[in-house]
């Protein structure tokens, strides 16, 4: 009797254990197939008529070669000398503004006076992974006037995948300041990174290397915020960037939207708009565009909340003054905040033009601000399937 | 939105209730929860969310697991019955200096690592013992233990609780270190004279013949080593950050771990101390990563988002007056993943209402940790029991932390509500 139930008893955990076990692996197989796609995703690139050159970071510095994070450059030559402008997007790829819009500046850009180099990918990796805990989408599409193209949503950091483990606390090089330790793999707190660090930090001493052997005059990281953060809709300038930021914000509060001006402050490192300026000869700006996306008080986290910005629980927070910038039940479309960072961009060229003559800065082709919610930002994408041979690439 | 998220909210709330109506485990009721939630909010069964969730506590649970075979391989060594046995016999005369002397050993392991977990599993025990021959009550030695390692946990340097909001505001993690300390020390003083001062004379023959007695060979030397190693480790990683490897807090307990096994003077099962390890953890393991994938289902649905924004939203006095009830329930509920959740807003709040940001913060890392002994996840009090050896009610347990918690309580908020006037203590 007693042997009967002691044998049902054990079938009854072996079956218990069988199912259990087949649930995990179809858990395993399903979530490691959106993984792979995640991770896997191709997103095309038409190269604008005005891209020269396509070039890798590790032509700079051979220690990032064969990694993830060994990222395409794109090169402009303009029809005139002038000076040299990096924009950088994917700093934090949870931003996707901050792809989008120099995105838009790959596939339109057309220089007439001066060179511009973009990158869209600057911490590839991060791009290959969601926020643990967020609940990210893998990905979101844009529609475009040919049909939609797809893009993935990142991380804030570097993926472990990629660079692991992190210490018990990040020590910032060469500053020494103690930071949050998952801030090792942040690529906004690795500045101006080390030859022999980790992947983040060689990744920002690639692009430091990249600053310096193409002496670039003005260094720009687009990034975006959550409305909970002071530092929003905003220009944060190294000290050598005071002047052209306050004149970039004086000319888009006067003519487009409102934006502000900050000093990139002295004790807060490894950001880009204090050790590039610090570490180069480049005046290092920091753009913030709102996503209320990144906002703790986020409703649900959908790929409509990321395109969109509408949010009822980020606006109750507004109503309660707890906010740096205005949200309304328009929220803060895609679309908004892409036209942001291309105009401030563009008006930066344009104002740094005025104050050095001899070395101008102009562009063509992008749209600006108002161009860019009136069309919507799909229609800049072009058609990869229509594109000249040789003139697509993947990100 | 908000009756979207309100029934989600309570769909998951009912679930876990009837999951744990029928018998079945914490974690798996919170599982059932989040999967209840999932398909409420009209998700389904999202695989992706499920394993990100999952992962999202996978390097803790490395660190319990090597912390604990490091603990569990030195008790087999018969290193903990000699340490302790060594530690009586030099200081069972004068009760004061013991507990100071315990106290700074429960404060060290989680001040550095920023884990009370660690300090449960590394001194935890073996302070538990003494503490025992001391004529205190299992249910007062494990109420020490915990506070104790939750106050280790939020003392400097490492405070995660303190860095992770830091970084979610753009704050640069420092001026931290006397706004944490100054609280940490005061607090861990009284809770264990509060709880640990009455008790009986401490009978050093017969707590020596309580004790097991530790196999012949065993030294100071093979004790301390393995710890050595560790603080090593670390030491090194701080002293030279940039010209060594970062291996991370489990590959150091490992080390230590190796380190111990080594120096045993008996030889060790290796296998059967790793298998006991895992059967010993798997609960909290288990509950970590069922967890994570409570949180992620929440932030999916906008249960999190309307967590967050009620409390942020409450009146200003309602906010201050409340902080000692939300800030364990949302550790409780979310562990560090309250520090994003609800540290962000609420410190960007007190920025906002001209308060020091920096004490404000470190008042509020003071309170987070007594939410470790509170269901649904109770982390740290659960491992404190296991590793004190507390058969009684937990109940009873937690009746023991009042005292000392409600004095941590009243610390943290005055912190908060005078953080502008505490400002000297940053330093900037």
């Amino acid at each position: 009797m007693r042997a009967g139930s002691g044998n049902r008893g054990g079938r009854a955990l072996l079956v218990r254990k069988l199912v259990l076990g087949g649930l995990g692996l179809l858990l395993l197989v399903t979530s490691g197939a959106s993984f792979y796609r995640h991770r896997h995703l191709q997103e095309a690139v038409v190269l604008s008529p005005g891209v020269a050159e396509v070039k890798k970071l590790s032509e700079y510095f051979d220690g990032i070669r064969g990694t993830i994070n060994d990222c395409n450059l794109y090169f402009f030559e303009g029809e005139e000398p002038g000076a040299t402008v990096l924009v950088m997007g994917g700093t934090h790829p949870e931003e996707p503004a901050a792809r989008l819009a120099a995105w838009l500046f790959a596939e339109n850009a057309v220089m007439e006076h001066g060179r511009l180099i973009v990158v869209l990918s600057s911490n590839r990796s991060g791009t290959t992974v969601t926020r643990l805990g967020g609940a990210y989408p893998a990905n979101f599409t844009i529609p475009t006037d040919w049909g939609q193209q797809t893009f993935r949503m990142g991380d804030r950091w570097s993926n472990p995948l990629d660079q692991w483990p992190d210490p018990e606390v990040y020590i910032h090089y060469p500053s020494g300041q103690y930071l949050a330790y998952v801030d090792i793999r942040n690529l906004n707190r690795t500045w101006p990174g080390r030859p022999d660090g980790t992947l983040t930090e060689r990744t920002t001493y690639a692009f430091m290397e990249l600053i310096r052997q193409e002496d670039v005059d003005i260094f720009i990281d687009l990034h975006e915020a959550e409305l909970q953060y002071p530092v929003i809709s905003t220009i944060v300038a190294h000290d050598r960037g005071e002047e052209l930021a306050t004149f970039v914000s004086m000319m888009l509060s006067d003519e487009e939207f409102n934006i502000g001006m900050e000093y990139s402050p002295q004790n807060l490192h490894g950001l880009s708009h204090r050790e590039v300026g610090d570490y180069s000869d480049a005046i290092s700006l920091l753009f913030e565009a709102p996503e209320p996306f990144l906002d703790a008080t986020r409703g649900k986290t959908t790929r409509e909340q990321l395109l969109t910005g509408v949010d009822e629980f980020v606006m109750k927070a507004g109503e309660h003054g707890l906010l740096f910038e205005r949200i309304d039940e328009g929220g803060w479309p895609i679309d908004v905040r892409v036209g942001r960072h291309t105009s401030t961009v563009l008006q930066t060229m344009e104002s740094w033009t005025i104050l050095n003559p001899d070395r101008p800065l102009s562009c063509r082709g992008v749209p600006r601000y108002a161009e860019v919610i009136e069309r919507g930002l799909g229609h800049w994408l072009h058609d990869p399937s229509k594109a000249a041979p040789g003139r697509v690439v993947t990100e | 939105m908000f009756t979207y998220a309100g029934i989600v909210l309570g769909v998951m709330v009912i679930v876990y209730i009837a999951a744990k109506s029928f018998k079945l485990s914490t974690e798996l009721s919170m599982l059932a929860a989040a999967l209840g939630g999932a398909l409420a909010g009209g998700f389904g069964l999202p695989a992706q969310h499920i394993a990100e969730g999952a992962m999202t506590y996978l390097d803790i649970n490395l660190i319990f697991i090597t912390a604990t075979l490091f603990m569990n391989i030195l008790k087999d060594s018969g290193g903990i019955a000699f340490a302790v046995r060594g530690i009586l016999s030099r200081f069972h005369r004068s009760r004061s200096l013991l507990m100071v002397l315990l106290t700074v050993l429960l404060l060290l392991p989680g001040a550095l690592t920023g884990a009370g977990s660690v300090t449960v599993l590394i001194t935890g025990g073996m302070v538990a013992i003494v503490l025992g021959t001391m004529g205190i009550s299992k249910a007062r030695t494990t109420a020490i233990v915990f506070i104790i390692a939750g106050l280790s946990a939020a003392a400097p340097p490492v405070s995660l609780w303190a860095m992770i909001t830091a970084a979610g505001v753009n704050m640069p993690y420092i001026g931290f270190f006397m706004p944490l300390l100054v609280p940490c020390v005061v607090a861990s003083l009284v809770t264990i004279f509060i709880l640990g001062w009455r008790g009986g004379e401490i009978d050093l023959e017969q707590a020596l013949q309580q004790l097991p007695r530790p196999p012949g060979g065993m030294s100071w030397l093979r004790v301390i080593l393995p710890f050595v190693v560790f603080v090593l480790l670390i030491l090194i990683g701080r002293r030279w950050p940039h010209d060594t490897p970062v291996i991370g807090l489990p590959l150091m307990f490992l080390c230590a771990a190796a380190t111990s096994y080594v120096l045993s003077p008996i030889r060790l099962d290796f296998l059967r101390i790793s298998r006991e390890t895992i059967e010993q953890l798997l609960p909290l393991i288990g509950t970590l990563t069922c967890v994570g994938v409570l949180v992620q289902i929440m932030t999916l649905t906008g249960v999190r988002g309307l967590l967050a924004v009620t409390a942020v939203t409450l009146p200003v006095a309602l906010v201050f007056a409340t902080l000692f009830v939300v800030l364990p329930v949302s550790e409780a509920v979310l562990m560090w993943g309250a520090a994003p959740v609800l540290g962000v807003p609420l410190v960007l709040l007190f920025n906002t209402m001209g308060l020091n940001p920096i004490v404000a913060l470190a008042g509020m890392s003071v309170i987070w940790p007594l939410g470790d002994a509170l269901p649904p996840t109770a982390i740290i009090g659960r491992l404190s029991v296991e590793v004190v050896g507390y058969r009684d009610a937990y109940a009873k347990f937690l009746r023991s932390c009042v005292v000392p918690a409600v004095i941590i309580m009243v610390i943290g908020t005055l912190m908060v509500i005078f953080s502008s006037e505490l400002s000297f203590l940053t330093g900037l």
